[in-house]
């Protein structure tokens, strides 16, 4: 988030305003934007840029900030400049007096988590169980208490983590300690959670041997993503249960269990985040104080020591959650 | 072993080789290539004389739109790379862009020859160009998401490998670019920009 500082010609947006920004960059005419699928965007990934993805994934992408080439090659937003792609359509004008930490992760995560809720289609009193406990797994506890979950259940190895989704009111479960399928048939009454939300992706942890023979493969360049928590996550949903997905997967993964999917009748939902179409509802909760997301930073640092943060981010988990930083 | 055994068993080795590729030969399904949409054929990179190649998009734009885009927007002429343009001229007359120039051996001109009103335009090359290139765009209706634009591109090369550089490489190129070119002109045509990462693009 910043202020504009100059304006290009058909630009909507005036010097000196205050925006947030997501990450996700999309033209606002296109079929997909016309439905608000602003990910699936037509237009913002550079031409030239598109066939990787198309050979990856069949189709190309939406262009992100700092999301490699798959996604336009845009320069990311931990800067002191950004220049703003279709900015008639992309920043989320924002008022005044609302302090930063509680509108900047308008931008990304606060939206993910939404939209993970939402792709579980929670009905009033569901019992959801959340893998991993990341900003975008908290922020999706939150929002799924928003949408009238009854019950969260909150999954993740590292404490501190879980100790902040219980905070939330979510129940935690750390599969260092325990069975996860046998821990939730048990706290479901035998029936498993209406719905499962994968808050992980393709850095899946722990000692398993699906997990083993992930790193394995991907160690050697026959595997790309370790899927072990939406294998988990798919086992333990209840029948005709669903699945969200906003972890982020890359490649291809086997062992899936397709079986279990179809047996069981799971619908799965997935997708990077439709960022600006969920920011209006989230600023106004935000505006009436009914959410506050700054609760999840722990650390403050200057840009210039980013490379600090995110080594800490990755090493000391239990403690660095969120980091800021300022230019 | 003899050496009359090495030949017998040599000559039953080769035999049984023969037999087997025979029936494994003759096994491959028939394949129908009428049966597959547009140019999804498999196996099939030849028409006759001419190897066919060709991309579709949809744009959120009329086919008088688009054509007019085509027609008249300088922005669009620079950066195409295989699809011919008329850069408005009157006389029906085409001019080859950057990659179709540097493809042929001698400047490669096309003349429209065939234009139905909202569903086609169609082009071939005239002259002593060293390569025979019929092209179409054609229009369809694609319902709520816009007007399905496909370019079509048929190229006979008169002398393979003189006119045209490996012709399989060329063909792979040619497809490539002209989707690449029509994601730019829908680029513009619905954004009225083509996207690039560059952190000061010409157009601020």
């Amino acid at each position: 988030m910043g202020r504009i500082v100059a304006v290009g010609k058909e630009s909507t947006l005036e010097v000196g305003q205050r925006v947030v920004v997501p990450f996700t960059i999309f033209c606002g005419q296109c079929f997909h934007c016309s439905e608000q699928r602003y990910s699936n965007c037509d237009n913002s990934c550079p031409v030239e840029d598109q066939e990787v993805a198309e050979k990856a994934f069949g189709h190309p992408m939406a262009g992100m900030f700092g999301y490699s080439h798959l996604t336009g090659g845009y320069a990311g937003g931990q800067a002191e400049y950004v220049r703003i792609p279709y900015s008639d359509v992309v920043p989320l004008v924002v008022p005044e007096d609302i302090p930063d930490d509680r509108l900047l992760f308008l931008s990304d995560i606060l939206p993910t988590g939404w939209m993970a809720a939402l792709n579980a289609d929670i009905a009033p009193g569901d019992t959801i169980a959340v893998w991993g406990c990341g900003p975008v797994g908290l922020f999706t506890i939150l929002s799924a208490f928003q949408q009238k979950a009854g019950r969260v259940i909150a999954i993740d190895g590292v404490k501190g983590r879980l100790a902040m989704a219980e905070q939330l009111g979510a129940e935690p479960v750390n599969y260092h300690e325990t069975d996860i399928l046998d821990a939730l048939i048990q706290m479901t009454g035998g029936v498993g959670p209406d719905a499962v939300i994968d808050a992980v992706g393709k850095e899946a942890h722990g000692f398993s041997v699906d997990t083993i023979a992930d790193r394995v493969k991907q160690t050697v360049g026959l595997g790309q993503d370790r899927a072990h928590a939406l294998r988990q996550a798919i086992m333990a949903c209840r029948k005709g249960g669903r699945v969200s997905v906003p972890g982020v997967y890359g490649g291809k993964a086997d062992l899936f269990p397709l079986g279990a999917m179809m047996q069981k009748g799971l619908q799965l939902r997935t997708g990077q985040t439709h960022v600006r179409r969920f920011t209006g509802e989230l600023l106004d909760l935000i505006e009436r104080d009914v959410i506050d997301p700054s609760f999840l930073i722990s650390h403050r640092l200057p840009l210039d020591e980013a490379a600090t943060g995110y080594r800490n981010f990755r090493d000391h988990q239990d403690e660095w959650i969120k980091v800021v930083m300022h230019p | 072993m003899t050496l009359a055994n090495w030949a017998r068993y040599g000559l039953a080795a080769t035999l049984a080789t023969a037999a087997g590729g025979m029936l494994i030969y003759r096994r491959q399904p028939r394949i129908n290539h009428d049966a597959a949409p547009a140019r999804s054929a498999r196996h099939r990179r030849r028409f006759g004389d001419y190897r066919v190649t060709g991309a579709a998009v949809t744009v959120r734009a009329t086919p008088q739109q688009i054509l007019a885009c085509w027609r008249n927007n300088a922005a669009l002429w620079p950066v195409l790379e295989f699809l011919p343009f008329p850069e408005g001229h009157q006389d029906d007359l085409l001019l080859p862009p950057s990659g179709l120039r540097d493809m042929a051996s001698r400047p490669l001109l096309t003349r429209i020859v065939t234009e139905r009103e909202d569903e086609l335009v169609a082009w071939r090359s005239e002259g002593e160009g060293h390569a025979d290139m019929h092209g179409r765009l054609r229009f369809r209706d694609n319902g709520d998401k816009g007007t399905a634009v496909e370019v079509i591109v048929a190229v006979r090369p008169h002398h393979f490998a003189s006119a045209w550089k490996t012709e399989a490489m060329m063909a792979e190129a040619l497809e490539l670019g002209l989707l690449r070119d029509l994601r730019r002109m829908k680029m513009l045509i619905e954004t009225g920009e083509i996207a690039t990462a560059r952190l000061r693009p010409d157009a601020v």
